[in-house]
């Protein structure tokens, strides 16, 4: 079931910044779907038009099922904001209750769920202390705790990492993949490449307000795909006839085909030459991230 | 569920803030010294007994002893502390309840939740009205009990000032929530919101001036109309006796000088109503805070009793020689207290809607901008 289906999303703000063009993706139930891009992309407003915080200039699609923009559908779903700030004079558990109430959770529920929750993102303890006396990393875990008060069936996380220490993301991580085993789709906004590559199902890359890049990261990478083979010593002068490309003393075969190089390794093996490594390779994020944002263009919006 | 929510938030919010505890010690306060003044036989006590003042006008059981005690709530208490002292703490404890709410990363977390933006900023506009209504709440019941124990009267109107001083607060704080939403700044809110009252204040004032002017001219004409036409017939009587009658000169001179004086005030008041007239529409539609205030003397106040209103408003005539006929009827005086009575009569005859009524609807139009922003706002 496809619990985000956006099709031709444009955002035009006052003095014609044309932040989103024609943006359409798709997130499926169960799936971690990572949203990625450089500053100014229009990340941030996608996921603000999903959660109706801004109004599109022009959308179609639905959530949940239901258009973009059905106030009922949002007790489904779950938000954290980015730089998100609680009152002040609230403790953990009050904000959860505050939230929890608005998102019309019953008070019982939501007595269970705060305790449940705040043990869950390891907050036990500092549930009666005020918020203003939280670190970084903390609001960032009372931020999904609240995300999670209204049991959503879509999570939609706007740099839920951020501020949080190296064993801190490893929970958040550990959490988001939980969420999947139980059945719900998160939406993660974030620029830790390497964080979304180790969660995420599926991926969209934004550039300029577009969508350049969709879909799961093996499928995206496998124009990439090679094999690399390095000797020690030259290479042999066949190599590069044979080899996709040459350079120092290593041969890159292009594709996932093991098969291909077979001949290769047996050709150098018969000449006595030492083979130091044979390594498939392909892109990481990163490779992907940089390739689909095209560095030489300035990032940002389309004025 | 969620308007409960916004309620306790709201609560929460002012709870934490050292203003609102700050005001309701000084509102103790101010209960404590309205409650220090007592009655007994001989007359006035002040604080709890530490002062006594002899009087034969105000003594225990006097009915002039419950209008000097009420009239020091509805007049002193309500109109300076409640209408200006607690007024300008709760503008300035509430003016930033609207810019944090709308706060980037704290309105994404409200907005984003399965609640209308219409609903949501109507709830929290009301919410915030708490401070004020519990603030004056806390205030009349204290006045209650003072007004119960020592003049032996549990009058229950003493409560219609917290709709009212909230009435009052609310046209107000409409404005500080529209430039609070406008501009995100709880001082710019501030700011604005006392240009705003000093504006009120400011038309209220020509309001009062120029219809002071212009009905002692009204009078003054009128009397010296009813002056001339007294001694016109006075002199027809006597010329009918006798043409060389000694009092024929001094009132066809009398008439003369009426005749004057009538050419003279209508020249001023020929002056004065082109002015009089558009601030008379102005206030027309603008919150008339004053005046709703103002709203409590008339629900509170006892016609056989002593006003303590009149007194603040320099009217101190208004209680000597009541009953007493004019005797001529154009003297300044007597032209200076029909127009004070039929000035004051002017306000009391103001109805309901035109105090409140009109003023709401400013508001609403106030709120109704706010809320259209706030619906339509990118955050």
């Amino acid at each position: 079931m496809t619990v985000i289906q956006l099709q031709d999303v444009e955002k035009v703000y006052r003095g014609k910044v044309h932040a989103l063009r024609g943006v359409s993706i798709e997130v499926m139930d169960g799936e971690i779907f990572g949203l990625l891009g450089p500053n100014g992309a229009g990340k941030s407003t996608l996921v603000k038009i999903i959660m109706t915080v801004i109004h599109a200039t022009k959308v179609s699609g639905t959530l949940l099922g239901k258009p973009i923009g059905d106030r009922v559908t949002l007790e489904s779903i779950g938000y954290l904001p980015e730089h998100h700030r609680f009152p002040y004079y609230l403790t953990g558990n009050q904000v959860l209750h505050h939230y929890g109430a608005l998102c019309k959770v019953a008070r019982k529920e939501r007595n269970t769920r705060a305790s449940s929750l705040l043990t869950r993102l390891g907050l036990s303890g500092w549930e009666h202390k005020k918020v203003g006396t939280y670190s970084k990393g903390m609001l960032q875990r009372l931020g999904i705790a609240q995300a999670l008060m209204n049991n959503p069936k879509l999570l939609v996380l706007d740099e839920p990492t951020d501020g949080v220490d190296p064993v801190g993301r490893r929970e958040i991580r550990d959490l988001l993949a939980e969420l999947r085993e139980e059945g719900r789709a998160v939406f993660l906004n974030s620029h830790l490449l390497s964080e979304l590559e180790m969660v995420c199902d599926r991926v969209a890359i934004m550039v300029k307000g577009k969508v350049t890049m969709q879909g799961t990261i093996d499928s995206l990478t496998v124009d990439s795909r090679r094999y690399e083979i390095t000797t020690q010593g030259a290479l042999p002068n066949w190599a590069t006839e044979l080899a996709d490309n040459v350079s120092g003393n290593m041969m890159t075969f292009n594709g996932d085909d093991p098969a291909k190089v077979q001949p290769v390794l047996d050709r150098l093996r018969a000449e006595n030459a030492t083979i130091v490594s044979v390594q498939p390779v392909r892109e990481n994020l990163e490779d992907l991230f940089m390739r689909a944002v095209d560095h030489k263009d300035a990032p940002g919006a389309i004025r | 569920m969620q308007f409960k929510a916004l309620l306790i938030d709201a609560y929460r919010q002012l709870s934490a803030a050292k203003l609102f505890w700050v005001t309701v010690g000084i509102s103790a306060l101010v209960v404590v010294a309205f409650g220090s003044i007592g009655f007994n036989p001989e007359g006035i006590s002040i604080g709890f007994g530490a002062y006594q003042i002899d009087s034969e006008q105000l003594y225990e059981g006097s009915p002039w002893a419950r209008g000097l005690y009420i009239g020091i709530f509805s007049s002193f208490l309500v109109k300076i502390w409640l209408a200006w002292i607690a007024t300008v703490l709760a503008l300035i404890s509430t003016c930033s309840i609207f810019p944090e709410f709308v706060h980037s990363g704290s309105i994404e977390l409200t907005i984003s939740k399965p609640i209308d933006r219409f609903k949501l900023f109507f709830s929290k506009y009301l919410v915030s009205l708490l401070f004020v209504v519990l603030q004056v709440a806390i205030f009349c019941f204290g006045i209650f009990l003072c007004v119960g124990l020592r003049i032996g009267e549990w009058n229950p109107m003493i409560f219609s000032a917290i709709p009212i001083v909230a009435t009052f607060f609310s046209y107000l704080f409409a404005v500080c929530v529209l430039v609070g939403i406008l501009t995100r700044s709880g001082i710019t809110a501030l700011l604005i919101t006392g240009i705003f009252w000093m504006m009120l204040w400011s038309v209220q004032t020509s309001e009062i001036v120029l219809n002071r002017f212009v009905t002692g001219l009204q009078v003054d004409i009128e009397r010296f109309d009813e002056g001339i036409v007294t001694a016109t017939e006075e002199l027809i009587k006597i010329q009918a006796k006798s043409e060389t009658d000694f009092r024929i000169p001094t009132l066809e001179k009398r008439i003369e000088k009426f005749q004057l004086e009538i050419d003279e005030k209508q020249e001023s008041l020929d002056k004065l109503t082109p002015w009089h007239t558009p601030v008379e529409w102005t206030l027309a539609v603008l919150p008339k805070n004053a005046q709703t205030i103002g709203l409590l003397d008339r629900w509170l106040s006892d016609s056989d009793g002593f006003d303590i209103g009149a007194i603040m408003n320099g009217d101190m005539r208004a209680f000597e020689d009541e009953d007493v006929k004019e005797f001529d009827p154009t003297t300044r005086r007597a032209r200076g207290r029909e127009a004070n009575r039929r000035i004051q009569e002017d306000y009391e005859s103001r109805s309901l809607w035109y105090v409140v009524g009109t003023s709401l609807l400013f508001e609403g139009f106030i709120l109704g901008l706010g809320s259209w922003y706030f619906r339509r706002k990118d955050f």
